[in-house]
């Protein structure tokens, strides 16, 4: 089995990418299976995802989210992150695409 | 919703959107894509697969309401693929000698191809469900979205489950063809077959059962997965326990018939061993408890009865001190019952037979004896007689000690045993308890017990102890104690016990004085103050008596009336007549005419000095009556025997063989008393006479007299001479005082011995139960009996009988009364 990288790639559906830790990006479990190397996908074994139903904007929303979220792993009370209410459906969807 | 989407999503989504009725056709060919993708995991080519776009595929169904229809797809398609692909493949390797072992029996098929074929089976079923597994959970990994909304939003088992289930229904459950087993069957039985090779010692590879347990493992019953439904659990584990029991049932009957005790209890732990092991290398951990408790059923509970009464069992082993197989045996029962009641049994049953045989062996050895000495017993001769006669008094006495040596070999090789094989200490006290209660029974059952311990004691405290160090003789007062202990009528241990001491404190043959006083202080830490009270005062006595002598010696030096009495040395013991039990000097003959003791004639220069100690003791304490026990004294004499090494001898003797050699001293060479002379002369009782005549004028080492005619026995009649020729190499000689030592009783000392306790004894209960009903005043019959029990348990174990009769004597001398009104028998205290 390959050795797992660091950082994985999420791309967008308009093309743009994204390099993230990979830990943060497995928050989503979706992410996880799909970067999961024994499941032996395509993903898996380029270390890149591409979500064809999440644009750029949402998809940079999302990673910060990741960001966000592994930061503040262990605290407490942490002060709601800050996301644009026009992308709020959106973003909404896509939470619930990628199970996070 | 719709409007997000519409301007979010790429041209694949847009297009359906707008037709909302063609999502139909894109089911379709949705559906297509993902089937395709799935018959690609399943033939392990997934790596050109794009996770997401399955993903989106599913996620895109299930948002449109199509997860149903999804599920139901994935599931056909599952149980498709299943029932056609991945069945036959394992149908294929169910080779011949599988198939042939169902009903025509395993002999056509050798073990070792069984084996291979059994192997190449379970390996394709382990590949197939490994496969399985995998495909699975990369489907599953793909549907998550189906699973996460549809399935729990419509109470569907997960497609994981589900797949499970159709895994089970498609290639174990459904039949091979019809009549036939499924393949679930097929797969229980190899995997027994397997296990029996194994317990037949072969190799089989316990990994690939393993896997096919795990497998059964991760399997339900149903498709609602409960803990306990386990498909293991449910099918697999039952087969195997029952099989399992029946394999051991029949192993343990072949064992028990084939092989000794030992090699059973080996072989029993090394199965136990054996199926732990198998559980956790072959099958699974939660069963090893199961298995085991089977094999603890078949192998233990329900053989160990026939184990321990096997030829080679318990019985054995403890006759040849085979300590380790006893320990197994103890932990096997261990295993199947904290209690081990066969066990207890068992070795209360060895123990009781062993101490019957020995309480057998005690009375054989003390009676044969006696029916053969009756006659010789009373006239001892020379050479011959003398062993005939020093034997039998000591026969009896050696199985005493004998008896008193064997139980306390029993006991310590119980002890041992317990300590050795079943760790008494820490762990089983209901076992040694058991065992020392045995030891009690044996004891107790024995009549002369009391009788024999006293004797016991008595031979170390005479011979025994002599040249032992401190620690051995503690040793040997500890032993005692310990068959005290057991004892139950300590009353009557208590009388033989005082006798025995009486005999060796009067005849100076305890070796230790300090010895004796520990015992005593042993036996009251043991059995408490009063049990040793009397024992203690004729210890005091003895002191007393020291000090009077002393005290006398000086007096006597002052008076010179009672200096010219040729330097004639008195040592005297006063002693208390109810503590000590002077009877045992009496002999039976004597007890005949009780209390009119004949006046002995002293020569004048001892009744001198008798007369000088009666007068000073009276001086000393008025009132007080001096009885003389002459039987039980000595002296120590000099003679003169002109033809003898050391001309003068110092001549230890009884009182009595003092006054016959006395009446000798001034008689001139040659001349003779016949027996009637001696006798008036002295006014000896006839008995002791002739036993005191007999040691002096028969007994080879110290005949100081001649007798006419030689013969051995002293008849009236016989005359007597001084001995001028006595030739003796030691300065120092003891006159043999005949029946001196302590002996087993005769059957009438015994039977007046028991009358005498049963007299004690009635006291004893009568004071009991006068205690107890002064302090209740009233109280039911039954209560007081217990009652009393329990107050004379410490001294002996009394008779219910006698209980009662002692009750009925008390009512009537108007100690109690029996009240009418209440409603069980009771009695009322009368003041």
């Amino acid at each position: 089995m390959n050795d797992l990288t660091e950082y994985v790639t999420l791309i967008s559906s308009d093309d743009f990418s994204y390099v993230v830790l990979r830990s943060t990006a497995c928050i989503s479990p979706i992410i996880r299976r799909m970067l999961d190397p024994s499941n032996g996908f395509m993903e898996a074994s380029t270390n890149t995802v591409h979500f064809d139903n999440i644009n750029g904007i949402v998809l940079e929303k999302v990673c910060e989210y990741f960001y966000y979220n592994e930061k503040n792993k262990d605290a407490k009370d942490v002060a709601d992150p800050d996301f644009p209410t026009e992308l709020c459906l959106e973003l909404l969807m896509a939470a619930d695409y990628l199970d996070v | 919703m719709a409007s997000a989407m519409s301007r979010r999503g790429g041209g694949k989504i847009r297009a359906p959107r707008r037709g909302l009725n063609g999502a139909d056709v894109d089911f379709q060919t949705t559906w297509i894509v993902l089937e395709t993708a799935f018959r690609e995991i399943h033939t392990k080519n997934a790596s050109a697969l794009s996770f997401e776009e399955l993903y989106r595929n599913a996620y895109k169904l299930v948002l449109k309401k199509q997860g149903e229809e999804l599920y139901k797809r994935v599931a056909e398609f599952e149980e498709q693929w299943l029932g056609s692909t991945v069945r036959k493949e394992i149908v294929q390797t169910l080779s011949a000698p599988l198939m042939v072992n169902e009903g025509a029996g395993r002999t056509l098929a050798t073990a070792n191809e069984r084996r291979q074929a059994g192997e190449k089976f379970l390996r394709r079923l382990k590949q197939s469900w490994e496969d399985h597994q995998v495909c699975m959970g990369m489907l599953t990994d793909v549907l998550m979205y189906m699973d996460r909304v549809y399935c729990t939003d419509h109470r569907q088992p997960s497609i994981f489950a589900k797949s499970m289930g159709l895994f089970r229904d498609q290639i174990l459950r459904t039949p091979l063809s019809q009549h036939q087993p499924n393949l679930l069957d097929v797969l229980t039985r190899i995997i027994l077959d397997q296990i029996q090779m194994d317990r037949d010692g072969e190799n089989i590879d316990p990994f690939l059962i393993k896997s096919n347990v795990y497998m059964l493992e991760g399997l339900y019953e149903s498709d609602v997965e409960a803990e306990d439904d386990k498909l293991y659990l449910k099918s697999f584990e039952l087969e195997f326990l029952q099989q399992s029991a029946e394999f051991y049932r029949e192993e343990g009957a072949r064992l028990l018939k084939e092989s000794d005790a030992g090699t059973y209890c080996r072989h029993a732990k090394r199965r136990i061993d054996e199926e732990n092991d198998r559980c956790r290398s072959t099958l699974t951990e939660s069963t090893s408890p199961k298995i085991v408790r089977v094999v603890e059923d078949e192998l233990i509970r329900n053989k160990m009865k026939g184990l321990i009464e096997m030829e080679s069992g318990v019985a054995f082993m403890v006759d040849n001190e085979k300590l380790h197989e006893l320990n197994l045996v103890f932990d096997l029962e261990a295993r199947v019952d904290p209690k081990k009641p066969e066990l207890t049994r068992a070795m209360q049953k060895i123990i009781a037979e062993m101490g019957t045989n020995i309480n057998n062996a005690a009375i054989a050895a003390s009676e044969a004896p006696q029916v053969q000495t009756e006659a010789p017993a009373a006239e001892e001769d020379d050479g011959k007689a003398r062993t005939a006669s020093v034997k039998p008094l000591n026969q009896q006495t050696a199985a005493a000690l004998k008896w008193v040596e064997e139980i306390l070999a029993l006991k310590d090789r119980f002890d041992n045993i317990c300590k050795e094989s079943f760790k008494t200490q820490s762990v089983d006290q209901a076992l040694s308890t058991a065992i020392n209660r045995s030891m009690a029974d044996v004891i107790n059952a024995f009549s002369r017990g009391s009788e024999y311990i006293s004797l016991f004691i008595d031979d170390n405290m005479k011979r025994g102890i002599k040249d032992k160090t401190e620690a051995e003789v503690d040793l040997m007062l500890e032993k005692a104690i310990m068959v005290l202990r057991y004892l139950q009528d300590k009353d009557i241990f208590e009388t033989y016990y005082k006798k025995h001491l009486c005999k060796r404190l009067l005849l100076k043959k305890s070796v230790s004085v300090e010895v004796e006083k520990q015992m005593i202080s042993r036996m009251k830490v043991e059995l408490g103050n009063s049990f040793t009270l009397k024992f203690e005062a004729m210890f005091k006595d003895m002191t007393l008596s020291e000090e009077l002598s002393n005290g006398y010696k000086k007096h006597a030096a002052g008076v010179a009336d009672l200096n010219d009495s040729k330097g004639i040395e008195l040592s005297i013991k006063v002693l208390t007549s109810m503590t000590w039990p002077l009877e045992a000097f009496r002999s039976g003959i004597e007890g005949d005419n009780d209390g009119i003791r004949p006046q002995i004639i002293y020569p004048p220069a001892i009744r001198r000095v008798k007369e000088g100690f009666e007068r000073f003791y009276s001086q000393k304490h008025s009132g007080r009556k001096l009885t003389w026990h002459n039987n039980m004294g000595d002296a120590l004499l000099k003679a003169r025997f002109p033809h003898s090494k050391a001309t003068v001898h110092d001549v230890e003797c009884s009182t009595y063989a003092m006054l016959i050699l006395l009446l000798f001293e001034d008689l001139p060479n040659g001349s003779t008393l016949s027996f009637e002379e001696i006798e008036a002369a002295t006014n000896i009782p006839l008995d002791d006479l002739k036993r005191n005549l007999q040691s002096l004028a028969v007994a080879p080492k110290t005949r100081f007299l001649v007798k006419t005619p030689m013969s051995r026995e002293i008849k009236p009649g016989d005359r007597f001479r001084y001995n001028e020729n006595f030739v003796s190499n030691v300065r120092r000689i003891r006159v043999g005082v005949v029946s001196a030592g302590n002996k087993v009783e005769g059957d009438r000392e015994r039977k007046e011995t028991e009358k005498k306790n049963n007299e004690d004894r009635k006291f004893q209960i009568e004071a009991a139960i006068v205690r107890i009903m002064k302090q209740r005043k009233e109280l039911a019959h039954a209560q007081l009996l217990t009652e009393t029990l329990t107050q004379l348990s410490h001294q002996f174990k009394p008779d219910v009988n006698m209980i009662k009769k002692r009750i009925e004597g008390l009512i009537e001398r108007e100690y109690l009364e029996r009240m009418d009104e209440a409603p069980v028998p009771s009695y009322r205290y009368l003041a």
